[in-house]
């Protein structure tokens, strides 16, 4: 794939690319970075550790760990089901898992109200039985789930469909059960996948704002996620605290992407080995 | 890879032309365009009555045609989109503190309030709607501090006009104790207050997605604006609703922006165009879509759909703007206090 020698389209085409990501993605970055810098670190530190803005944080972080934690399950269960098996309408089924990327996220709020909310069926059977699934954390969980579900499926998925199969098969032959194959051959391979997907998941977590603010209910300190939040202080002139904790959101999912890189690296390393 | 580049040439082209071509063909001799930025909730009226009725008035007037380019949004979204440079010429917005915010960065320089009705083009008040029949027997605020009425309002964060939501319960709470002791009484009104917040379940970015939530079958009672509540009575929906006897005057500002009448020159129309607002026509059609008229005979002639509250008080009564932003929404203002407690008390 390498080439030495460089001719001038590449450079153009490599300026051009460059060019459209610092304008596109770093620059406004490094805007917001110093517009949150700008006003000291001392306004930093208050704005993010006021009580709400504290709470709005830690209900992010740990509704998104906590959907990351179900995606990496329930995709790579789904991944598997799609690659090793076969039934009607596969081709479909495969198609409606990126949905989620194609629905306005406002819309998937306002189908989550429809269906669970306490009008519907659904969320009335629920009522009677005093489970709280809109307004409430489970309906902010569902919502994430939602709109996060592609991503381990779609890492799994094409490192599934080219994972040779004779590994597996050798392992039977010695005796291996079914656990024991899976654990100790199929899980290494996907596990760098895995966490990739996880890891895009719960970035994608973090800044969920469309179909949260719907089906949440918005109380501080209770309903309230981060982005509601940011968007609150925004919405009453309070730019200061609405950029700084924007900038902890940032930071943190810079983190994420970091140690994404790193698993891919570790997984290129695996691959080699 | 020479379509790629390709491409990134026509991509950045398209942006060069779009970047280009906005400000063409503002002006011409027969055409005048005059820029609206308003807040979502009188849409309607201006659309269907008050914009078509100043055309036709200007036309005749002076033969030109007047152009509209309308954008209406949250009144805080679009305050914000006309200081980073959305060039409306009349701002048209639900809080005075959003039109103060183009005064303090230099876009509006003269004196708003110096027009008839103090620059304030609508008024509209606080009122509690509840679910048809009134199962839940809600006749007053002293209500929705039971325990089994669910309560609904927006968040005063994301909805500036919630604000004035909370700002009619607290006040209620000064206004009555003032009434049976004769002084103001703050922590009588913060007890109300925390009551009251205490029982509400959901808290909408807006205020007409309260209404949607409250329509969709959740909650017993909606603290809402009489204007919404019409409005929904007009579009044909059972909205019923009590006006609290203590509750606060609604006051919706309107303003020139001065600084960008004078990049497009259109100072005459815009000012004719405010001074129209105020007459009989426009308040009529504001009337009729559930805003309170401001200008007197008009308000004369609603005064049956529009009766005034026992105990109506405006935001003066809480100390203007400046004070309620400190100390009710504020890092330690009362309903953030409130806030707080409440999240212990869990």
């Amino acid at each position: 794939m390498r080439n030495k020698t460089i001719t001038s389209g590449d450079l153009l085409l490599r300026t051009l690319s460059l060019g459209y990501i610092s304008l596109l993605i770093i620059l406004p970055v490094c805007a917001l970075s110093y517009e949150a810098l700008q006003s000291g670190a001392g306004t930093v530190w208050h704005q993010i550790t006021l009580p709400q803005a504290i709470a709005s944080l830690r209900l992010t972080l740990i509704l998104a760990f906590i959907i990351a934690l179900i995606n990496i399950i329930t995709g790579t269960a789904t991944a598997w089901v799609l690659v090793r098996y076969d039934f009607p309408l596969k081709k479909v089924i495969n198609a409606i898992i990126d949905l989620p990327f194609a629905i306005p996220t406002v819309v998937t709020g306002i189908m989550l109200v429809a269906f669970y909310g306490p009008n519907s069926i659904i969320g009335g059977f629920l009522q009677k039985c005093d489970i709280e699934i809109i307004f409430n954390k489970p309906g902010i969980v569902l919502a994430l789930l939602f709109v996060t579900f592609p991503f381990v499926v779609r890492a799994v998925q094409p490192v599934l469909i080219e994972m040779e199969r004779d590994m597996e098969e050798a392992a039977q032959t010695l005796g291996a059960t079914a656990p024991q194959v899976f654990v100790r051959i199929i899980l290494p391979t996907l596990l760098p996948s895995i966490l990739t997907g996880g890891a895009l998941s719960l970035s994608r977590a973090l800044g969920e704002f469309g179909s949260v603010v719907i089906v949440a209910g918005n109380i501080p300190f209770k309903t309230l996620v981060a982005p509601v939040y940011i968007y609150g202080e925004m919405e009453s002139y309070n730019r200061a605290g609405a950029t700084s904790v924007s900038f902890v959101l940032l930071l943190i999912s810079f983190l994420i992407l970091i140690t994404i890189h790193c698993l891919q690296k570790w997984s290129r390393r695996h691959e080699i080995a | 890879m020479k379509a790629s580049i390709t491409i990134c040439m026509a991509l950045l082209g398209a942006l060069y032309l779009l970047a280009g071509c906005t400000d063409s063909a503002r002006k011409t001799k027969n055409e005048v365009t005059l820029t609206l930025g308003a807040y979502t909730v009188p849409k309607d009226a201006y659309q269907k009555e008050i914009l078509p009725a100043f055309q036709a008035y200007w036309k005749e007037k002076t033969g030109q045609t007047v152009r509209f380019e309308e954008s209406y949004a949250a009144s805080g979204a679009q305050s914000r989109a006309i200081e980073s440079g959305f060039e409306a010429d009349i701002a048209a917005l639900s809080l005075e503190k959003d039109i103060d915010r183009l005064s303090k960065v230099g876009l509006i320089t003269h004196n708003w309030k110096k027009v008839p009705g103090d620059g304030f083009v609508t008024c509209s008040v606080v009122v509690i709607a509840y679910r048809s029949g009134n199962p839940k027997k809600i006749s007053g605020w002293h209500d929705l501090r039971r325990k089994d009425v669910d309560v609904l309002y927006p968040n005063p964060k994301t909805s500036g006009g919630a604000m004035w939501d909370i700002n009619a319960i607290y006040g209620a709470g000064l206004k009555l104790s003032e009434i049976s002791t004769g002084k103001q009484n703050k922590t009588h009104a913060r007890e109300l207050l925390k009551a009251i917040q205490q029982r509400v379940r959901i808290m909408d970015s807006s205020g007409r997605m309260s209404v949607t939530t409250f329509e969709n079958g959740i909650g017993d009672a909606l603290v809402t604006y009489e204007n919404e509540a019409l409005l929904r009575q007009k579009q044909g929906k059972s909205f019923p609703y009590i006006l609290p006897e203590a509750t606060i005057l609604i006051q919706n500002p309107v303003a020139i922006v001065d600084r960008n009448v004078e990049k497009h020159g259109n100072r005459e129309v815009a000012e004719e165009f405010l001074r129209f607002l105020f007459t009989r026509t426009a308040q009529t059609a504001f009337a009729q879509y559930g805003f309170r008229p401001v200008e007197a005979n008009v308000a004369r002639e609603f005064e049956d759909r529009y009766p005034v509250p026992k105990y109506m008080f405006t935001v003066e009564y809480l100390g203007g703007w400046g004070a309620v932003s400190a100390e009710i929404y504020g890092q330690d203002g009362v309903w953030s206090k409130i806030m707080e407690e409440l999240s212990h008390a869990q």
